[in-house]
């Protein structure tokens, strides 16, 4: 099992055992079992009140759910949210073996889209026809920002399927007033967990078998106020002493806090050699034998743990097999303050012997994590430096991030193979600030006339990728400051660095060279760049970047008006995907393909492709998928005459636009635009216009090109046929200059469009004979269709004078087939069978009554809901029916 | 030790008086980083110090959290020793 790509800890996931010597609490357990189980159950109250012992006992004793909860037991590296949802998923799959597949394909591919992570997950979690119980326990030690936001986005959509139940020294920042006030949120806090009279009688009496006097147990039970862990302590403290009563009143007697007296009674009355072991293994957070036989030197530390758990002193198993055991928090933090005020000296010592111990072993977190307490910062650069390409491959960018930052700075100086790391985990976050200077930094070891000798470096591969790697950084850096010049220069002398077999270098310098000359609206270099860096990647082996760069070099090749080799491009990169996965970047090829069709006006073959696209998953697509599988979805429905279908769609695409690095060429917004001049609201083209900051007199360039022909159409919409006519020249002339040839198409028709007009035929006739002989060649007919009415009698007009007569049969051909439109507005129809389920999935009813309605398989009906979801292109019953609501179904 | 052109750009670090239910030894110090712990005659403790910023102050709450004793009061206490140095 691997959290993302790293190996899991199983005892993460394992449910704690019920432990001898622990009082029953069958009083709370009531709680949690009398009525149906909440949608989130709450336990937070601070260290040693019971909260992991109540929790075990209960799903020890619970119903089916109950039984087959799914258990997370949290630590301070869950605050990176891809080790924390990894782990939420590797847990909840445990139990539910379906679930979650989504998710971690979009760990593995953008782990930065929690928000995708956690739908998918939901997703998954309100298709199951029973009930899940998601235990995360201390939960208080998760701190990242990123992880709260994710978690509160987790809670704020909880499928009926899933009970949350969380444990934690803190409240979580969830809005736990709403969820009381719904009724959905069960709270046991400090004051219900709190040993009552009672408890703490039986507990003395029967768990500890202690002779005490009722006056003493309630002594007992106000001294401690009930705190489960000081009346353990007591009670340790207790056993086997003549006088208890004695101990009882100096206990009552004493002002000092209650731990910190009991624990030095227990530490008291322990042979010195278990004191000396209890102490020097406070500073491990797990514990195994031969790990503590590392650290205090003692050949018999198996028995030594052995004979702790049986004396019930605070060691808490983690696996079946009595191999790991931690202390218990509280006991543990307090025998480390302990050994921290009594032998200082010799925590560093210590903590060198567990980094060793961790190290040898292969972990290099907690042997990191030793290095650091033992204020080792040598050991933990290397450890870090190592540590560095896993991570990065598993992309736990959090986590790099983390233990980088925690390195004192002067230690980057003569390592420029860690600084280097440090440079990526500030680009993958685009936090340039400083970048520069660090690359300065690396680039100095660089020089040959250096002498090396006080440079410091562990991992010598990574030294060897050295100056390739920093001028890629460089070429980042200057694309995200526009710098389109520099990106190249420092491209060309990351290609020039490379090694001659070094092809993935080779062909990241070759995109990112590319990448700017398209910015730049150069497309025939790009075009070139482009096709090398694919070359490069397939001889690397790295596919799921061809596939990256085939969806960059298809639309450089619709930018330059070449729809066929477009097509070749998708077709040979979707092979390459289907073939060998499907890979990442499959669904983005189908989608490409799909909006080639569109400008053929191949609809049907647009939407088998769209449908295509979304079969496969998001959890496979790039980052542009989103808003871009929602555009071909708008164009198909406003092509289709469905233009509030469309514009719902386009709202959703422009939430979600982010063209990753490519250039901004199509904005969605001007696309709405397009479909709101269709549609007939010419008001919301301005809007449009205005808010876009669209003027008659801007220049066109590559960028801006598709706005202005947009604009151009509001002009002809609002009558201004001669000011369209002036910019529609200018634009045409920008983009025969700049090879655009697709811009060109479009101008064309729309000056034959605006020529006519103005009443003057022949310019508008010439104009469009132009325009239907260069899209002949591609195949382009929707920028006839598209170009509204007076399109249509213009090609007939070309038909009679036999000005391109052929070519305009053929797009009149094609306006006159009947638009096959699904009478819901939908792409897909609904089945009949569809349609009784979402009927039902109004009601109240779950999966499995459903099911039985229906006379079918829950599995059916799973099926029949996941279908239902991805025709009307949502993902939760509640927006299902909303759809459905407004398509009146 | 303060240069003129280091004035303005000096924070020094505050002072703080954290009070807790129930007596901690002075042994305890080492623990909070240094803190003077002051057990005093109404039952509490008061931690005492400087901490350099509000991560090392939430970091100090937490080990408090850690060790299950309950928190009172915390506040800043005014520092009785400016730096030294040319300071207009």
């Amino acid at each position: 099992m691997v959290a993302a790509g790293l190996p899991l800890l199983e005892s993460k996931l394992h449910v704690p055992r019920r432990r001898r010597g622990v009082v029953g609490r069958a009083r709370l357990a009531q709680r949690l079992d009398r009525d149906a189980l909440p949608a989130v159950v709450l336990v937070s109250a601070p260290a040693g009140f019971g909260k992991t012992t109540l929790l075990a006992e209960w799903l020890a004793g619970g119903d089916e759910t109950a039984k087959r909860a799914a258990w997370l037991s949290l630590d301070r590296r869950d605050s990176d949210p891809a080790v924390f949802w990894s782990y939420v998923v590797a847990a909840v799959r445990k139990v539910e073996g379906d679930v979650g597949a989504g998710a971690l394909g979009v760990l593995q591919t953008t782990p930065t889209a929690l928000e995708a992570v956690v739908t998918s997950l939901l997703n998954d979690l309100a298709a199951l026809a029973g009930d899940v119980v998601l235990v995360l326990d201390d939960y208080h030690l998760v701190e990242s920002l990123d992880v709260q936001e994710s978690m509160r986005f987790l809670v704020d959509h909880l499928p009926q399927q899933l009970h949350l139940v969380v444990a934690s020294r803190a409240d979580p920042p969830w809005p736990l007033a709403g969820l009381r006030a719904r009724g959905r949120l069960l709270e046991i806090r400090a004051s219900d967990l709190r040993f009552t009279s009672e408890e703490a009688a039986a507990y003395l009496h029967e768990a500890m078998g202690l002779d005490l006097t009722p006056a003493d147990v309630d002594t007992l039970e106000a001294r401690t106020e009930g705190w489960i862990a000081a009346l353990q302590l007591a009670a340790l403290s207790l056993q086997g002493r003549d006088d208890p009563a004695a101990f009882v009143a100096e206990f009552a007697g004493d002002d000092r806090f209650v731990v910190d007296y009991l624990v030095d009674e227990v530490l008291d009355r322990q042979p010195g050699e278990v004191r000396t072991f209890l102490l020097e293994t406070s500073i491990l957070n797990r514990l195994t034998a031969p790990l503590c036989v590392a650290v205090t030197g003692r050949s018999d530390a198996r028995t030594t743990l052995q004979g702790l758990e049986r004396s019930n002193l605070f060691l808490v198993p983690l696996d079946d097999r009595r191999q790991w055991y931690r202390y218990h928090h509280l006991f543990g933090d307090v025998l480390r303050a302990r050994l921290a005020g009594e032998e200082p000296e010799r925590v560093v010592d210590l903590h060198g012997r567990a980094r060793a111990w961790f190290e040898a072993a292969g972990d290099r977190a907690e042997a990191l994590r030793h290095a650091m307490a033992a204020g080792d910062f040598a050991k933990a650069a290397e450890l870090v430096e190592l540590a560095l390409p896993e991570l990065g491959k598993a992309r736990q960018d959090a986590t790099i991030r983390a233990w980088l930052d925690a390195l004192p700075r002067h230690m980057f100086a003569n390592r420029p193979v860690l600084t280097l790391g440090l440079v990526g985990a500030h680009m993958v976050t685009g936090d340039t600030a400083g970048v520069e200077e660090l690359l300065d930094g690396v680039e100095r070891w660089i020089d040959p006339d250096r002498p090396t000798g006080d440079m410091v470096v562990h991992d010598h591969a990574a030294l060897g990728r050295l100056p390739v790697q920093a001028a890629m950084y460089r070429a980042g850096l200057a694309l995200l400051r526009g710098d389109l010049a520099g990106t190249v220069a420092h491209g060309e002398r990351a290609a020039a660095l490379s090694a001659a077999g070094d092809h993935f270098g080779q062909g990241a310098a070759a995109a990112l060279i590319g990448l700017a000359h398209w910015a730049g609206g150069d497309l025939q270099v790009a075009e070139r760049q482009y096709a090398a860096a694919i070359a490069s990647f397939e001889r690397a082996g790295f596919l799921p970047d061809v596939l990256a760069c085939s969806l960059g070099l298809a639309d450089i090749q619709v930018a330059q008006g070449r729809l066929g080799a477009a097509r070749r491009t998708l077709a040979a990169g979707l092979d390459i995907g289907t073939t060998n996965g499907p890979l990442r970047g499959t669904p983005d090829m189908h989608v490409g393909l799909g909006e080639l069709h569109v400008e053929r006006n191949e609809l049907d073959a647009a939407a088998e492709r769209l449908r295509a696209s979304l079969d496969l998953g998001e959890h496979l697509a790039l980052r542009q998928h989103g808003y871009r599988w929602r555009v071909l979805d708008a164009r198909l429905r406003a092509a289709r005459g469905d233009h509030a279908g469309a514009l719902a769609l386009l709202a959703e695409a422009e939430r979600r636009y982010d063209t990753d690095y490519s250039p901004k060429a199509r904005p969605v917004a001007a696309t709405t635009a397009r479909v709101r001049l269709a549609a007939g609201d010419v008001a919301g083209a301005e809007q449009w216009a205005v808010d876009a900051g669209i003027g008659l007199d801007d220049e066109p360039s590559y960028l801006r090109e598709y706005e202005l022909l947009t604009f151009a159409r509001l002009l002809l919409a609002t009558g201004r046929a001669t000011d369209a006519i002036a910019l529609l020249d200018r634009i045409l002339a920008a983009a025969d200059s700049g090879h655009r040839g697709g811009d060109a198409i479009e101008a064309l028709a729309l000056l034959a469009v605006a020529h006519d007009a103005t009443g003057d035929t022949p310019h508008a006739l010439a104009a469009l004979e132009e325009a239907l002989t260069r899209a002949a060649a591609e195949g382009f007919v929707r920028v006839f269709l598209d170009a509204g009415a007076p399109m249509h009698v213009l090609l007939k007009a070309a038909v009679r004078r036999s000005r391109a007569p052929d070519q305009a049969a053929a797009v009149l051909a094609a306006d006159g087939a009947p638009a096959r439109m699904a009478p819901q507005g939908l792409v897909d129809e609904l089945s009949s069978r569809e349609l009784d389920v979402l009927r039902l999935l109004r009601s109240d009813l779950s999966g499995p009554e459903i099911a039985a309605e229906l006379g079918v398989s829950i599995n059916t009906v799973r099926t029949h809901t996941k279908n239902i979801f991805m025709k009307l292109g949502v993902n939760s019953r509640r927006a299902a029916l909303r759809r459905a609501t407004e398509l009146g179904l | 030790m303060t240069t003129a052109h280091q004035v303005g750009s000096y924070v020094p670090p505050v002072q703080y008086e954290i009070r807790v239910d129930g007596h901690l030894g002075a042994r305890w110090a080492a623990w909070f980083d240094g803190l003077a712990v002051t057990s005093e005659s109404d039952g509490t403790t008061v931690l005492r110090g400087s901490l350099v910023d509000q991560a090392a102050l939430h970091g100090l709450l937490q080990k408090l959290r850690d060790v299950g004793i309950p928190l009172i009061s915390l506040r800043q206490v005014p520092s009785d020793n400016p730096p030294e140095g040319n300071r207009p």
